[in-house]
């Protein structure tokens, strides 16, 4: 089936299973590869991406949900993005893997909360990152929220 | 060097338009290392280092046309920042700026083999002399390369950032290549005196920083070949379980399979899509034969003190005696710790382009030699035939030193006749592993009239984790005949207690158990440490002064050393303070790969469940490569460690492994993050170990605290209160 969307603000039209998961349509069929399986259970936010402003996981979203609407990967936030800017600054990635998915979850989580506390962003950002990169990833969304304001 | 070789060296040199070190000089620097390295270190009760050969090294260095300096690792990037550190150590013989080094993986084609992997935390220790002394000779090969073009003696000539000059000339490393066609190689200069070092010991910004950021770090899963078709495996659901019968009718009817190959007693679907192969895994309907139900209680029993093979590690003085006689309190106590999943976040995966001519594994593995080897015996072709390249990976622990299913995915490629990518799927990550095994940890001491400790032993019963992965005949593996340089590493006492005695009993159980970050130091340090904390309780000692008070030997370095980290950690962690209400303070230390960890925490109980909400980490590291990443190392190994403290735990029932997914398996999430402080020593001559040496003391630096709250020891991991 023929399902038609914007990836990154390219339009794009895939002939795929509409039941694939939009994590492996944006990878496989898009390659673009930012976007990580993780879990497949929508457990852990390797696969997080936006889709019309909204923050899915997406190892269990089908593709044909994406019909139509707007999707963002961690390709698509420009190299100046503020997330991406404080990830630079406080030097939070070790493996790396699980680190598109964060700041997938960031940049969606700043915009309505402009001021997060600690408490906002640990209730809000659930995803997981097994080398310990945690406490910088906290201090990265508080500067990534002073960068937006600049 | 005969004048053949010469030629050799000088071809290899101009491969490519790059200057390279051919293998004569690599084979010079490391030949005869390996062995003696390994000898002095299992003499010391340390893990495995690394043993780098030169079967076929192509190259170390290329210096690239836009005068960038490449470096192929042997060593692979899984997080924990090598490439930096190797790029550091480069530039700082090479006199170029960090700017100008890349670093990328060695494959194993035409890079070096690295026969022991990477892990116990060696790469930089290991590599510390010898990448210098390459990039000090290339530098002064391309400094007689410039003499020559010049017609100026070699003296005269400076280098820096990458740039040759003689008074008023220039020329960049790049030209210099450009412009030599016959190469004169020196003898091995002197090195820079660390007095001269601009990059060791400063602050340096990880090389793979950005590619990381940005989201183009390549991992296996992200690798792609022209026409690949995608695999998964029917996962063996049981413990040693073997395939009776499977009905495959309704996988191969599955939209888009290619086909379902049967091999071996697996069986996996190949399809052209990722989500058409595993929708058609889940119509594969499989029996299996099982050999044995295995529960968890069964398997705790197995792996009991005074069961198994008993090897004594460490005997001082007569323990024994001492605490079957004479006055004073025996006090004795048991612990226990369980099985650990790695759970990288990377699943383990491969992807296989087998061809007549060559076999491309794309893999992140701890363990490219190893698995080069086993690719060529499954295919039935020489391993020169077998490339294995490495990109980054997600996460090792340990788990990515041992196979996932490169075999299968190689032998797929070769009977389809193209690319072929299998990954696990979460749920095989966690139940078709190689765990870290469950312990059992008996503990007694002799406490005097006088509160002062007399005799100490320690017993730990523990499945093998590393000797069953090494395969050939290295001697001292056979003489050692036990496993207590991995599953026992830090089974030993550290403290300079007049009797003391520690004994592994080395067990093997029917699952199949593996390296896990930190080998032995791990589940050692927990038991032996929270033996220390409940002694100093028992004789009412604050447990920071109890320790100093136990590392009296002043000829023992490793016992001042950590004298030193436990008195900066009394000073920085502000242990003398008066403590907030409800909080309890707890200490431990860790003597891991000649680093010295030393943690303080604080801790809460907050609605009934365990909070840290303070760590000081304390880590001599011996010398100071790049301290942002150590502080980083540091940072890791305390949320992994809180993780592995408070919630991580894996279970057996039926022969399977109960969690499934990490909805079963909590770890540690940015809601456990406390407030952490890191302090970096330096108080020996070389770079040590800095990946898991940290990590071993949090566990029982917390169950102390716990012990200080509530009066209460816990002495099994996952702490539960």
């Amino acid at each position: 089936m023929k399902i038609s969307f914007k990836i990154n603000g390219q339009e794009t039209t895939l002939d795929v299973d509409p039941q694939m998961p939009l994590l492996w349509a944006v990878r496989d069929e898009l390659k673009l590869t930012a976007t990580k399986y993780g879990c497949g259970k929508a457990l852990c936010g390797a696969c997080t991406l936006h889709v019309d402003g909204d923050m899915l996981r997406s190892c269990s979203i089908p593709i044909e949900y994406a019909s139509g609407k707007n999707v963002t990967t961690l390709e698509g936030l420009p190299e100046s993005h503020p997330v991406k800017q404080a990830w630079m600054e406080l030097q939070v990635p070790q493996c790396g893997y699980c680190q598109p998915g964060f700041m997938m979850a960031a940049a969606h989580f700043l915009q309505t909360h402009p001021n997060p506390t600690d408490a906002d962003i640990q209730t809000n950002i659930t995803n997981i990152c097994r080398c310990g990169t945690q406490s910088r990833i906290l201090k990265a969304v508080k500067r990534a929220a002073e960068l937006s304001k600049k | 060097m005969t004048e053949d070789k010469k030629i050799n060296s000088r071809r290899n040199f101009l491969k490519r338009g790059a200057i390279v070190l051919g293998g004569s000089m690599v084979a010079s620097y490391l030949g005869c290392n390996p062995m003696r390295r390994f000898v002095a270190q299992t003499a010391e009760g340390m893990d495995l280092p690394a043993d780098i050969s030169s079967f076929n090294p192509d190259f170390w260095f290329q210096i690239l046309p836009d005068n960038l300096v490449l470096l192929k690792s042997p060593k692979v990037e899984m997080g924990q920042g090598i490439f930096t550190g190797y790029a550091m150590m480069a530039a700082e013989e090479l006199n170029v700026s960090m700017e100008q080094m890349r670093v990328e993986h060695a494959n194993t084609a035409s890079g070096i083999e690295d026969a022991l992997g990477t892990g116990g935390s060696n790469s930089t220790l290991s590599l510390f002399k010898p990448i210098r002394e390459m990039a000090a000779t290339l530098r002064e090969i391309l400094k007689l390369g410039a003499a020559a073009i010049w017609k100026v003696p070699v003296a005269q000539i400076t280098t820096q950032n990458g740039i040759l000059q003689s008074g008023a000339q220039k020329m960049t490393f790049a030209e210099c290549v450009a412009a030599t066609k016959q190469w004169t190689i020196p003898k091995t200069p002197a090195l820079k005196p660390a007095s001269e070092f601009k990059y060791i010991g400063k602050d340096v910004k990880r090389i793979d920083l950005k590619t990381k950021v940005m989201g183009t770090a390549q991992y296996t899963i992200d690798s792609h070949f022209p026409n690949m078709a995608y695999a998964t495996m029917l996962p063996c659901p049981y413990f040693k379980a073997t395939l009776k019968t499977v009905n495959t009718a309704a996988a191969e009817k599955s939209p888009d399979v290619l086909k379902v190959v049967q091999k071996d007693g697996w069986v996996a679907v190949v399809a052209k899509t990722q989500y058409a192969a595993l929708s058609a895994a889940q119509k594969l309907e499989a029996t299996w034969d099982v050999p044995q139900m295995l529960q968890q209680a069964a398997l705790e029993a197995m792996v009991t003190v005074g069961k198994g093979t008993e090897v004594n590690v460490q005997k001082v003085g007569n323990a024994k005696s001492v605490l079957e006689n004479g006055a004073g309190k025996v006090y004795k106590q048991a612990f226990r710790t369980p099985f650990g999943a790695h759970a990288p976040m990377e699943v383990n995966g491969t992807v296989a382009h087998v061809t007549k001519d060559i076999a491309i594994i794309v893999l992140g593995t701890q363990q490219p030699s190893i698995t080069k080897s086993l690719v060529a015996k499954a295919l039935g072709i020489n391993k020169k035939m077998v490339d294995i390249q490495i990109p980054f990976l997600g996460g090792g622990f340990g788990r990515k030193g041992m196979m996932g299913n490169v075999v299968e995915t190689a032998q797929l490629s070769q009977i389809m006749g193209r690319p072929i990518k299998m990954m696990f799927t979460r749920e095989q990550e966690f139940q078709n592993s190689f765990y870290r095994p469950l312990t059992h940890h008996v503990l007694s001491a002799k406490i005097g009239e006088k509160g002062d400790i007399q005799a100490i032993t320690h017993d730990q019963a523990t499945p093998d984790e590393v000797l069953k992965f090494v395969t050939g005949s290295t001697l001292p593996l056979k003489l050692l005949g036990a496993d207590f340089i991995s599953a026992g590493h830090g089974a030993s006492l550290l403290y300079n207690i007049p009797n003391k005695s520690a004994t592994v009993w080395g067990t093997e159980i029917p699952m199949p158990v593996g390296i896990w970050r930190g080998v032995g130091m791990y589940p050692n340090t927990f038991a032996v440490e929270s033996f220390m904390n409940e002694l100093a309780h028992e004789t009412k000692k604050d447990a920071l002064d109890f320790r100093i008070g136990l590392l009296t030997d002043v000829n023992d370095s490793i016992a001042q050393r950590t004298k030193k980290v436990l008195e900066v950690l009394k000073e920085k962690s502000g242990w003398t303070t008066a403590k907030p209400a409800g909080v309890g303070r707890g200490v431990s230390i860790a003597n891991d790969r000649k680093s010295i960890a030393g943690s303080a925490v604080e801790v809460a109980i907050v609605e009934g469940k365990i909070k840290v909400l303070r760590v000081t980490q304390v880590l001599d590291v011996g010398m100071i490569l790049n301290p942002e990443g150590i502080r980083s190392q540091m940072e890791g190994c305390v949320m992994m460690g809180i993780s592995g403290a408070l919630y991580e735990e894996v279970t057996v029932k039926d022969s399977q492994v109960s969690m499934s997914n990490f909805h079963e398996f909590p770890m540690a999430t940015l809601a456990d993050v406390p407030d952490i402080q890191t302090v970096i020593l330096a108080n020996a001559h070389e770079p040590y170990g800095v990946g898991e040496p940290p990590l071993a003391p949090i566990a029982p630096a917390i169950s102390g605290a716990i012990l200080d709250l509530t009066g209460k020891m816990l002495r099994q991991l996952p702490l539960k209160i």
